[in-house]
């Protein structure tokens, strides 16, 4: 890599690496990229699209992308029986977990409000009959990681990585070696993975934690945090069905998912169990 | 639900010792009984796809099998013929590996998986599962799935590693670190 890009978006941090220079104006558009999705679907700045969409509703035109994530968030919300959807926003900031980050639960756990009947994603943007904090976390970050990679590679790079901070994705020859890294100690790694031109997401439900048992995976079906599974990867084509993948199998099973998405995973237990898909068996250190 | 079948087999396995004492027949015979065993084995392991079980039972056998399977007493009475096999003396089965072919009910139909067992001293000391299916929708299943779940997960320190990057949780949101860091401090004392 010849070429590194750092920058912070969307509450993390970035980092682009390419074989070929990053130019000036490259780098000013892949800013722009993460500046427009981030104005669209943040639920933690006043002047977004979903913010408007929860103080009063309506109807939140969206660029092209929107009908692929709209898609996906539909293909997950049904392959796990409500388990995964955009109408857990309003929880999680019941929860705390919410704009001014207060960390403070101005309710229980509640299963999200459904998604028929008041949430109406086509392929020019999202209607909601009421208003409703949507949150496409589960997703988002791995469009964005795919917005950027498809940029460069369409502007002539054929030696790319996009990285969030571990949802990654890699357009280039060859494969890279990452570590997996421990979900009780970060200093560690319970495995690798090699990554050639593919995608790979991570998620973990022990990092974002804020009170006793609260955190930032729910499953929208109960509104409760989910502490079976501890943390997940996810391989796939491209990073935003792997950050989906990634959130699902929190609150599905992998032979459900299996059935629509082609994807190898690893998966840890909360009593320090693992498990994987047949071709990351030898992933895990033993 | 891949738990390997290893657990159940040697539970099993001496209620057919004194059927196969010697040559090739022998053998055969312990392939059924393996392949029969093998077969209730993974459909107990892959419940999940909602199989059902074929019975294992002994099945009226045919052929020149058929007198050593159904007359296990006759076998027991010809010691003598035990040396031929190679074995420790009172050792019941034929050290080698087995492979056999078991079948199973999948929503999709009816499902063949290959089965390898190796067998010492009368000890199943290693099973291999193969899946063969025909149907492209439960090889799929089959090859995920084959995967299964491990012990404890074994941590290595990153800095002993060679690793170009690394996948977690640590580094991601940092508008929530930055809060709870903030917090922190602010709690503090």
């Amino acid at each position: 890599m010849t070429d590194s890009f750092s920058f912070e978006a969307i509450g993390t941090r970035w980092r682009v690496d390419t074989g070929a220079p990053l130019v000036a104006e490259q780098r000013a558009d892949v800013l722009r990229l993460a500046e427009e999705y981030d104005a669209l679907y943040s639920r933690f700045r006043e002047d977004s699209g979903v913010s408007a969409l929860a103080a009063s509703g309506g109807f939140l035109p969206l660029p092209a992308h929107g009908a692929d994530l709209g898609r996906l968030l539909r293909t997950l919300h049904d392959v796990t029986g409500g388990g995964v959807s955009p109408l857990v926003g309003e929880r999680l900031a019941a929860l705390g977990y919410d704009a001014a980050y207060s960390f403070v639960p101005t309710a229980g756990p509640e299963p999200s409000r459904t998604w028929d009947g008041l949430l109406t994603w086509t392929d020019d943007g999202v209607a909601l009959g009421a208003p409703a904090l949507l949150d496409v976390g589960a997703a988002g970050k791995g469009q964005l990681v795919d917005l950027m990679l498809e940029y460069l590679v369409a502007a002539g790079h054929s030696d790319v990585i996009v990285d969030a901070s571990g949802d990654m994705r890699r357009a280039a020859t060859g494969t890279i070696t990452i570590g997996l890294e421990h979900p009780y100690d970060a200093s560690s790694a319970i495995g690798t993975v090699d990554l050639g031109s593919a995608a790979l997401c991570a998620s973990a439900s022990n990092r974002r934690v804020w009170g006793d048992g609260l955190h930032h995976v729910l499953d929208a079906r109960t509104g409760r945090c989910v502490d079976t599974v501890v943390a997940t990867w996810v391989l796939a084509d491209d990073a935003m069905t792997a950050d989906g993948l990634c959130t699902a199998l929190f609150v599905a099973d992998p032979a459900d998912l299996a059935r629509v998405f082609d994807f190898d995973y690893v998966l840890v237990y909360s009593d320090g169990r693992a498990r994987t898909s047949a071709a990351l068996q030898g992933a895990l250190f033993t | 639900m891949t738990e390997r079948p290893t657990r159940t087999l040697p539970d099993t396995l001496p209620a057919a010792r004194t059927d196969v004492r010697t040559g090739q027949a022998g053998v055969r015979l312990s392939r059924r009984v393996l392949t029969a065993l093998a077969a209730v084995s993974i459909l107990g392991a892959a419940g999940c796809a909602g199989a059902e079980a074929e019975p294992p039972a002994p099945e009226a056998p045919t052929g020149e099998g058929a007198s050593q399977e159904a007359a296990p007493a006759e076998s027991t009475t010809e010691a003598g013929s035990a040396p031929d096999t190679g074995a420790a003396a009172g050792q019941a089965y034929e050290d080698g590996t087995y492979t056999e072919t078991g079948s199973y009910q999948s929503p999709a139909g009816p499902e063949e998986v290959g089965v390898t067992i190796t067998l010492e001293a009368d000890v199943v000391t290693a099973v291999e599962v193969e899946p063969m299916p025909d149907n492209p929708t439960t090889t799929m299943y089959q090859e995920r799935f084959a995967g299964g779940i491990s012990d404890a997960i074994v941590g290595k320190k990153l800095d002993e590693l060679a690793v170009d990057k690394v996948a977690g949780s640590s580094l991601t949101s940092g508008g929530f670190n930055e809060a709870t860091g903030k917090i922190k401090s602010e709690a503090q004392l």
